[in-house]
C-alpha cells in the first residue's frame, strides 16, 4: 500500500506543514444545556502524529472528535473554526469526509453492517460507488495489510470482539482516509486483542503516514506508540508535555498502595532477591514505586464524595488472607469434574473443571478469549448444565450481570429500572433509594437508561441485581470500558457485598482490578483452572500475565 | 453460546456443482431444472428427475442426511396417493370401493406422480440452496437492486445478533435465583425479553447509523455491490451451452407431457430416446461433481 500523504490520493492542500487537525476558537453547547461542552477551544496536531485525547466521561472528547466529521457531528450550537489537513470542515461533503477522514467507534458490535467480512470492507467504497474492479483492488490490498486473508469469508456475527474491532478498522482504512479518529477503541477489548489491535494502529500510523488519534479515559497501553497527547478539560484542549505521566496506575482505594507488596516481600524473599537481578523480568519490579504520589486532584474529588468512611473502602489485608476464617463458613459454589460443550460437534468448554468458590469473598477469574470464563458463570448461574461432573451451590440466591448491561434494562428511567422487581423480590422505594446513592446515581432517577452514560449504566444494572440481594453475585466483565470513578464505585461495592458475607465471582480482563478488589485470582486455561492464588501470590509467580 | 467460545470451524464444505462457475451458470440451471420438474406431469419424467435430485443429494451431502429426509418424504408420496383417489373419482380401472365410492387406479397413480413431482422439488430446492449460496444470490441481485441487496446483507448481519442476544436477556433473567421468587411466567418472561431487545436493537441502531454515514452512505448517487464472481468467457459458453441443452430437454418435456393421459386410462410410455436427453439434463450436477472430486483425488 502507497504511503497515504501522496498528494493523488484525496487532493486538497497537503504540503506537510499544514496541521492535520486545526481547530479555532471552538465552542459547542448541546441544545437544552445550560453550559458549553466545548468552550472557545484551540488544538492542532501534526500531520502523521499518534496524538492520544484523554479526558473523563463526558469531558467532551467524543463530541470534539465527531464535530470533525459533518455527518455524524450531534445537533447544538457550534461556533468556531474546524479544518482537516487545511480544507474547512464545514464545507466536506460526505464523500470528501468519508475519504479525508476515518473514524471508528467504541463498540465492535454496532459498526459492524454487512453479514461477511469481505462485504464490510467494500462497503464504504460500495458506497461511494466504486467500480468493481477498484473495490477488488482496494479490499485485496487492506486484507493484506492487516493479514485478514484467513478470515476473508467468515460471517461478520462469528468473529471474536478483537477481530470485529479490526476489521472496523480495516474496513475504515479501505477509503484510505489520511486522518484516522477513534473514540475508545479498545475499551472493548481483552488484553491481548487490544494489543493487537494497537500494533496495527501503529502501523498505519508509521508506515502509512495516516494521522491518528485515539481518544481515551485509559491511556496506559497507548503510550508507547503515541507522539504526543492532549487533555480535555473544562471544555478546553491542553498539550500533555510529559505523555509518560499519564501512565501511572490509580488506586481503587483511596488511590494508596494496596498492601499487597509488603506481605509478599516477607513470604517470597528469595524470589525476590534473584528477580531483584531480572530486572524486567520481574513482574512487580518498580511497582510499589510507580504507585506513591499518584493521588490526582480527581481521586481526592472522589473520595470526598463518596468515601466519606475510609475504613469501611480500604479492606485491611496485612494479616495476610482475610477470608481464611470465612473459608470453613462453606463453599458459595463447587465445581467437580465438570465438562460442557454448548453442542456435539463444537469442541469441550469446559474439561475437567474443578474448582471451589468459598463464601464471603471475591473471586476474580482471568484468562483469555474462549478459555470459559463466561461459560462457567452460566454453570454457576445455572443456565447451562454439566455434561459431566457435578455444580453444587451452596449459596441460597444468586444473580448474574451480564457483560452488557442492556440485557437488564428494560424501563423508561431509572428508578422505574430499580423498582421492577420491588414487589417479587420483595424490597422497598427506601431501599432502592440507598443503592441509588451508595452506586452514585442519586439524581439520575428521572433519566432514561440509555441516556445514562456507559459507566452509569453498568453501575444501574449493578444496583438493581444488588436490590434483590443475591448470596452470590456472578459479574462477567463488570468493568468493561468504565473510567476510573465507575471502577471505584464498584470496587467498594463488591468488597461491601463480600464484607456483608456475600460471594462475588467475577470474569475479568482488567487484572489491575483483580488485582485490588478480589480475595483470590484463579487463572482459566483451556476449559480448567490453571491455578488459584491470593493476588499477590498469583502476580509474584507470573512473568507474563500482569496488570 | 458467547461468539468467543465458538470455535473456528474451518470451512470444510462439500463442493456444490457449478462452484468455480460465475453465479449465473447455476441460476440458470436450477431455473430450468424447478420448472421442468414443476411442470412435467408425466410418470419417465418425474421418476427421471426424482433420481436426479436424489443423485446430487447423496453425492453432496452424503447418504446418511439423504436418507433420513426419505423418512418423511417417502410417507408424503403415500398419502398423496391414497387421498387423491378420494377427492378426484374418475378413471376406469376400478381397484375397490369404500361405501359408495369407488377407487380408480388411474387415480391413485395421478397422486403418486403429485408425490413424486412434490418430493422431487423439494431435492431440487434443496439443490439450489447448496448451489446458489447466500452471496452468489447477493452477486446476481446486486446489479439490478443495490439497496436490497444491502438490506439482506444487513439482515444476515442482524439475525444472528438478535438471536444470541435473546438468549442472553433470558439467561440473565433465568440466572436471577432468589428464594421465594415466584418462578417466572414464561409468556411474561419472553414478552419482557423482546422488550428488551427493542431498547437495545434501537439504541445500538444510532450508533450503527453513524457508523454507515461516516463511510459515505449515500455519497454516490448509485451504490456498487461488489461480487467476487466475473462472467468470462467460459462462463459464457457454458450459458449458452446450458441454454441450448435446456431447450432440447424442455422440447422433450413438452411433447412427452402432451401425448400422455392419466384419464380415462393411463398411457404405457414408450421407450423414447428422448428420455435420455431429459436424464441426461438432471443427472449433470451429479457428473459435474463427480468431475470435480476426481480431480482432487
Amino acid at each position: 500500500m502507497t504511503r497515504l500523504n501522496s498528494c493523488s490520493v484525496t487532493g486538497g492542500a497537503c504540503g506537510s506543514d499544514v496541521p492535520a487537525i486545526e481547530v479555532r476558537g471552538l465552542s459547542f453547547t448541546y441544545p437544552g444545556a445550560e453550559a458549553p461542552v466545548l468552550d472557545g477551544l484551540d488544538w492542532s496536531v501534526p500531520q502523521g502524529a499518534f496524538a492520544l485525547l484523554v479526558g473523563g466521561t463526558g469531558s467532551g472528547k467524543s463530541t470534539l472528535l465527531s464535530l470533525l466529521k459533518p455527518e455524524i457531528s450531534p445537533t447544538g450550537e457550534c461556533a468556531g473554526e474546524l479544518r482537516v489537513l487545511g480544507e474547512s470542515v464545514a464545507g466536506m461533503d460526505v464523500r470528501a469526509s468519508a475519504e479525508r477522514v476515518g473514524y471508528v467507534f467504541q463498540d465492535p458490535e454496532n459498526q459492524i453492517v454487512c453479514e461477511s467480512v469481505w462485504h464490510e470492507m467494500a462497503f464504504g467504497l460500495e458506497n461511494l460507488g466504486m467500480p468493481r474492479d477498484e473495490i477488488r483492488r482496494r479490499v485485496a490490498e487492506t486484507s493484506y495489510f492487516f493479514g485478514l486473508e484467513d478470515w476473508l469469508h467468515r460471517d461478520t456475527d462469528t468473529l471474536s470482539g478483537g477481530r470485529k474491532q479490526l476489521l472496523s478498522l480495516a474496513a475504515v482504512l479501505a477509503l484510505r482516509p489520511r486522518v484516522l479518529l477513534l473514540d475508545e477503541p479498545t475499551s472493548q477489548l481483552d488484553l491481548v486483542a487490544e494489543k493487537n489491535f494497537l500494533h496495527a494502529l501503529f502501523r498505519v500510523n508509521r508506515e502509512l503516514g495516516c494521522t491518528v488519534v485515539v481518544a481515551t479515559h485509559q491511556p496506559r497501553p497507548m503510550l508507547e506508540y503515541a507522539t504526543c497527547a492532549y487533555r480535555i478539560e473544562d471544555g478546553r484542549v491542553c498539550e500533555v508535555a510529559d505523555i509518560a505521566s499519564l501512565g501511572h496506575r490509580e488506586g481503587l482505594f483511596s488511590g494508596e498502595v494496596p498492601g499487597w507488596g509488603a506481605s509478599r516481600r516477607a513470604k517470597n524473599g528469595v524470589f525476590n532477591s534473584v528477580s531483584g537481578q531480572l530486572g524486567s523480568l520481574d513482574p512487580r519490579a518498580g511497582a510499589p514505586g510507580a504507585k506513591k504520589g499518584l493521588k490526582s486532584d480527581k481521586s481526592g474529588e472522589f473520595e470526598a464524595q463518596i468515601l466519606s468512611q475510609d475504613d469501611l473502602g480500604v479492606p485491611s489485608r496485612a494479616g495476610g488472607r482475610r477470608i481464611l476464617p470465612k473459608m470453613h463458613a462453606g463453599s458459595a459454589a463447587t465445581l467437580s469434574e465438570g465438562w460442557f460443550r454448548y453442542d456435539r460437534v463444537s469442541g469441550w468448554v469446559l474439561r475437567g473443571l474443578d474448582v471451589t468458590f468459598s463464601a464471603g469473598a471475591v473471586h476474580a477469574i482471568v484468562g483469555g478469549n474462549g478459555c470459559g470464563k463466561s461459560t462457567m458463570l452460566s454453570v454457576l448461574a445455572k443456565t447451562a448444565k454439566l455434561q459431566r461432573g457435578r455444580m453444587v451451590r451452596g449459596a441460597a440466591s444468586a444473580a448474574l450481570l451480564p457483560q452488557n448491561p442492556k440485557a437488564l434494562l428494560v424501563a423508561e428511567t431509572v428508578h422505574d429500572e430499580l423498582m421492577e422487581w420491588a414487589s417479587t423480590c420483595g424490597y422497598d422505594e427506601a431501599a432502592a433509594q440507598e443503592q441509588t446513592a451508595r452506586l452514585g446515581l442519586a439524581g439520575l432517577e428521572t433519566r432514561h437508561p440509555y441516556d445514562l452514560s456507559g459507566g452509569q449504566r453498568q453501575l444501574l444494572a449493578l444496583a438493581k441485581l444488588l436490590l434483590i440481594g443475591p448470596e452470590l453475585l456472578l459479574l462477567d466483565e463488570p468493568t468493561k470500558g468504565l473510567d476510573l470513578a465507575s471502577r471505584r464505585i464498584i470496587a467498594h461495592a463488591l468488597r461491601d457485598h463480600a464484607k456483608a458475607g456475600g460471594t462475588v465471582i467475577m470474569a475479568t480482563h482488567d487484572l489491575d482490578f483483580a488485582e485490588q478488589v478480589a480475595d483470590d485470582i484463579a487463572m482459566m486455561f483451556d476449559g480448567e483452572i490453571a491455578c488459584m492464588e491470593p493476588p499477590a501470590d498469583f502476580f509474584a509467580d507470573n512473568v507474563f500475565y500482569r496488570a | 453460546m458467547p461468539v468467543d467460545n465458538m470455535r473456528e470451524r474451518s470451512a470444510i464444505e462439500p463442493v456444490a456443482a457449478f462452484s468455480m462457475s460465475h453465479p449465473a451458470v447455476p441460476a440458470l440451471y436450477m431455473a430450468l431444472t424447478l420448472g421442468l420438474t414443476m411442470f412435467s406431469m408425466q410418470p419417465v419424467l418425474i421418476a427421471l428427475s426424482l433420481a436426479g435430485g436424489l443423485a446430487y443429494g447423496f453425492a453432496t451431502r452424503g447418504a446418511a442426511r439423504t436418507l433420513s429426509a426419505l423418512r418423511w418424504q417417502l410417507p408424503v408420496i403415500l398419502i398423496i396417493s391414497l387421498v387423491n383417489p378420494l377427492f378426484s373419482a374418475s378413471g376406469s380401472t376400478e381397484v375397490f370401493r369404500i361405501g359408495m365410492r369407488a377407487v380408480y387406479l388411474e387415480s391413485m397413480v395421478y397422486g403418486l406422480c403429485m408425490g413424486g413431482l412434490f418430493v422431487a422439488s423439494v431435492l431440487w430446492f434443496e439443490a439450489a440452496a447448496s448451489m446458489l449460496e447466500y452471496d452468489k444470490v447477493l452477486a446476481l441481485l446486486g446489479n439490478a437492486a443495490p439497496v436490497l441487496a444491502l438490506m439482506i446483507s444487513m439482515c444476515m448481519r442482524l439475525i444472528p445478533q438478535f438471536l444470541r442476544r435473546g438468549r442472553t436477556v433470558l439467561a440473565v433473567q433465568d440466572a436471577i435465583d432468589v428464594p421465594g421468587r415466584a418462578p417466572a411466567d414464561p409468556v411474561r418472561s419472553r414478552l419482557r425479553a423482546s422488550s428488551v431487545l427493542m431498547g437495545w436493537g434501537m439504541e445500538d441502531s444510532l450508533e450503527r447509523a453513524d457508523a454507515m454515514r461516516s463511510r459515505g452512505w449515500g455519497a454516490a448517487a448509485r451504490r456498487t455491490t461488489y461480487a467476487r464472481y466475473r462472467l468470462g468467457r467460459a462462463d459464457v459458453a457454458a450459458l449458452v451451452g446450458l441454454a441450448l441443452f435446456g431447450a432440447a430437454a424442455v422440447a422433450v418435456a413438452w411433447a412427452a407431457t402432451t401425448q400422455y393421459s392419466f384419464y380415462p386410462q393411463l398411457s404405457v410410455p414408450a421407450p423414447w430416446p428422448g428420455y435420455i436427453v431429459y436424464a441426461a439434463w438432471m443427472v449433470l450436477p451429479c457428473v459435474l461433481h463427480a468431475i470435480d472430486e476426481k480431480r482432487f483425488g
